[in-house]
């Protein structure tokens, strides 16, 4: 009798929850728990992304809790995400390199996978060569390096990695991608190996060569985007040198394809008040990045443009799977 | 000095002082407990760091970096499993201590010495970071690479009876590293074609698996059998290690805080090569070497200074050069530059408050850490006054904890069980664990700067037998497998020697 008794409380108890549990989707508005952000990688990846996600969490009024995803060049971190309910609790903290893990073969879906959500922020590549070449731009450079048909030393982070690809597009658009070896260094070791005089030149990030330049020790000679890097004005683009390169590795936010429009909107607003806080733009000038708002639709533009450029990049450099 | 006085006074403030206190205490818990780690606790304290004002969020990250470092030892003491891998050759000697009723004297010992290694590299860096970082830059790969096969002949100290076996273990832990995705070239290497294998085997979830998991099968197999935990374990005295001890290893702490400094500036080492290397060290220039692996106290003091020292040395190339050693200090790095102070060379002419800032900071943790480890060592041996497959279970799920929370995936808690009881076969099989952790920590060291060595210098070996640096690491590990195999062939002789004579 106790027994049964028992029984039908916890059942009368479940019916309760459950009718609860339906009748809440309805009423509630997102975000009513936790938005979880996907980090695909360490260092200044994870820096911004841990300052975006508490800056969001103060507009969404809910916790954004960002989470490393790291290994497999990203794919690890897509793949979980793009594997979730699309209800804009699960974000990734995206960048170019969707298109390049697809191309490259590491990812097995491309960044169709995804809706876009908003572009926060562009890092733009220089060039920084040994103070002692005595190189100022990149016409001494190609002239230099033409006239003696030796073979030099590139440092970058990794064969296909973003700032091996800027590396080739732009040594090619000077005419002397053949005579550049590329050195893979993880971990930001690149400018010390240009200190040290093992390399000639590295395409790193800007914030990496800033205190060499201030001490004399290397000279930044050229960026790769459209406009100069704020902390490094007086540094010249290639383009405004005469080389038709415009490459930028941008980063923003993703949620799996199906999302409803109005949360996206929502994370996008958010979005776009944290990349407009003042502690957002003063953390960019600290840390060498440019904050560089885009809503989801024009996000979606840039993603698929540079879907198109990297495949045909890759395709030329021999490396597409 | 003005500069000195500002920061003094700057980091002497109640909620400076509170800060570093507070990222003492989150290290030296995260430090200790078996799974978790200071990576771990770096980057949840992160987070913390940006509302607080530049001077506090350095001092609650070096605290968290410096106490993590620290706590390792006391599971590796306690209950034989490294807090954290800088800490892996802290039990060869410190569990058998703990096991002789000694716990409170090794972890005693432990945080004494890593205060004296800490402020010994601290004082190196204050006196010649210039110096120093100027040093360390002129180790490329092919030194590194030299410094690694140097790391890697202590395999033959760690071996144990058999040199063969050992070598079977390292190339183990060797072969294990080389799953996933390949940084150089972006192929995939081992993975069967599945996206879970890319992400490749991970350092600490590997060590977890190595060491908690052989321990929690034992520990249940002996109380299936019916084997009761050895008495001595609940007799826990809390003797602390007297002057006289400390003043007659003095000259040994000197000469491990010394290399761990060494090692701690050259980007890309790290903590375990320096423990292992003064572990062997200590052992190799021993009266009595014998009596390692059974509770002998140097066993402790060398890596434990060592793996110290490391932070001091680190914070070299971090500051003076920007460059981050290992994954800890990158952490430390991204809060550095949040703060708006960009390290480099530069950093020493624009913000010369901030870096005697940094180095108060490291004094003051060093002391909180001392207290609080003291205080907490009575704590702590009461561990070992748990039941063994109490602490089995607590064990297994802190490190399931631990292997999930390095990268937030379930993979790894695999990994972890699957090493783990690979770990538990190769012990029984009588092959040593230890230099499967070598081959884990030095695999992708030795394999990377080894392909850059290549690359840089188009293919020619040259750039090996060139540097006078890397010609005195290689003859430093030719000497040591040298002496080992000599060493080896004379005990057989003597072996079959005494067998003829008894057979006579």
């Amino acid at each position: 009798m106790m027994s049964t008794l028992s029984k039908g409380g916890i059942f009368a108890t479940a019916l309760a929850v459950f009718a609860m549990g339906a009748s809440l989707p309805a009423k509630a508005e997102y975000p009513e728990k936790p938005v979880e952000m996907t980090v695909l990688f360490g260092g200044t990846a994870n820096t911004i992304a841990q300052l975006l996600s508490e800056l969001m969490a103060e507009e969404l009024g809910s916790p954004v809790v960002p989470v490393s995803r790291t290994g497999g060049g990203g794919a690890i971190g897509y793949a979980h995400v793009q594997s979730m309910r699309p209800d804009g609790y699960n974000v990734v903290w995206n960048s170019n390199s969707i298109n390049t893990s697809y191309h490259l073969g590491t990812l097995p879906f491309n960044y169709e996978a995804f809706d876009p959500v908003a572009q926060i922020s562009v890092e733009v590549p220089v060039l920084a060569v040994s103070a002692d070449k005595g190189w100022t731009n990149l016409e001494e450079m190609a002239a230099a390096v033409k006239e003696s048909g030796e073979t030099y030393n590139i440092g970058i982070s990794g064969k296909g990695s973003f700032t091996h690809l800027t590396s080739v597009a732009l040594f090619n658009a000077m005419g002397i991608g053949d005579q550049m070896n590329y050195i893979s260094y993880g971990d930001g070791k690149a400018p010390v190996e240009l200190l040290a005089g093992r390399i000639d030149a590295a395409i790193q990030w800007p914030g990496q060569f800033l205190s060499y330049v201030e001490s004399g020790d290397l000279s930044v000679i050229a960026s790769t985007g459209a406009d100069p890097v704020s902390v490094l004005p007086d540094v010249e683009t290639a383009q405004a040198q005469g080389f038709d390169v415009d490459i930028s590795m941008w980063r923003g936010i993703a949620v799996p394809k199906g999302t409803p429009e109005e949360v996206i909107v929502k994370l996008e607003e958010a979005a776009k008040s944290a990349v407009e806080s003042e502690k957002f733009q003063s953390a960019a000038q600290n840390i060498g990045f440019e904050p560089s708002f885009k809503g989801h639709a024009e996000f979606g533009e840039v993603i698929a443009e540079d879907d198109a450029f990297y495949a045909s990049l890759l395709q030329e450099l021999g490396m597409t799977n | 000095m003005d500069q000195f006085l500002n920061a003094a006074i700057m980091t002497l403030q109640p909620e400076v002082l509170g800060a570093i206190g507070l990222g003492s205490l989150i290290g030296l818990i995260f430090g200790s407990i078996p799974g978790l780690t200071f990576t771990v606790a770096l980057a949840l304290a992160l987070p913390l760091t940006f509302n607080l004002d530049s001077i506090s969020a350095i001092g609650l990250l070096l605290g968290t970096y410096i106490g993590g470092m620290t706590g390792g030892s006391v599971s590796a003491i306690l209950l034989g499993i490294p807090g954290t891998p800088s800490a892996a050759a802290t039990v060869f000697d410190g569990y058998p201590m703990a096991k002789n009723g000694r716990a409170s004297l090794a972890l005693g010992m432990a945080v004494i010495v890593s205060v004296f290694g800490g402020i010994f590299s601290l004082v190196v860096m204050v006196v010649a970071v210039q110096l120093v970082s100027k040093v360390a830059i002129t180790f490329g790969p092919a030194e590194i690479f030299a410094l690694v096969v140097f790391g890697l002949s202590t395999i033959c100290g760690m071996a144990g009876r058999s040199l063969l076996r050992g070598l079977i273990a390292g190339v183990i832990g060797l072969m294990l590293m080389t799953i996933g995705l390949d940084a150089f070239d972006g192929v995939q290497r081992l993975t069967f074609g599945s996206t879970n294998m890319l992400q490749g085997i991970n350092l600490l979830v590997a060590m977890i698996g190595l060491f908690a998991v052989p321990f929690v099968i034992q520990v249940f197999d002996e109380h299936r059998r019916g084997i009761k935990p050895p008495a001595q374990a609940t007799d826990v005295r809390a003797e602390l290690p007297s002057f006289r001890l400390m003043f007659a290893n003095l000259w040994l702490m000197i000469r491990c805080a010394f290399l761990g400094t060494g090692i701690g500036a050259i980007p890309g080492t790290g903590g375990p090569i320096a423990a292992f290397l003064a572990y062997d060290h200590a052992k190799r220039f021993s009266k009595e070497p014998k009596t390692f692996g059974r509770g002998n106290i140097k066993g402790v003091i060398a890596p434990e200074t060592a793996n110290n020292a490391v932070t001091g040395g680190t914070m070299i190339p971090l500051l003076a050069l920007g460059i981050p050693g290992d994954p800890a200090t990158a952490i430390v790095l991204a809060g550095l530059q949040i703060h708006g102070i960009v390290p480099g060379p530069a950093l020493f002419m624009t913000n010369q408050t901030e870096v005697y800032g940094i180095y108060i900071s490291i004094v003051v943790a060093y002391v909180a850490i001392l207290v609080m480890q003291l205080l907490g060592i009575r704590l702590f041996v009461h561990v070992l006054r748990v039941p063994p497959r109490l602490m089995a279970i607590v064990v297994i799920v802190l490190c399931g904890i631990g292997a999930f929370s390095v990268r937030n995936s379930i993979f790894d808690v695999y990994t972890m069980a699957i090493v783990g009881l690979l770990a538990y076969g190769l012990i029984k099989a009588d092959i040593p664990a230890t230099p499967i952790i070598l081959g884990l920590v030095l695999g992708p060291i030795l394999e990377s700067e080894f392909r850059t060595a290549m690359n840089l210098s188009g293919g020619d070996f040259a750039i090996f037998y060139t540097s006078p640096t890397a010609l005195v690491f290689f003859a430093l590990a030719l000497l040591i497998v040298g002496l080992q195999l000599s060493g080896e062939f004379f005990r057989k002789k003597s072996k079959n020697a005494a067998v003829g004579t008894s057979n006579a």
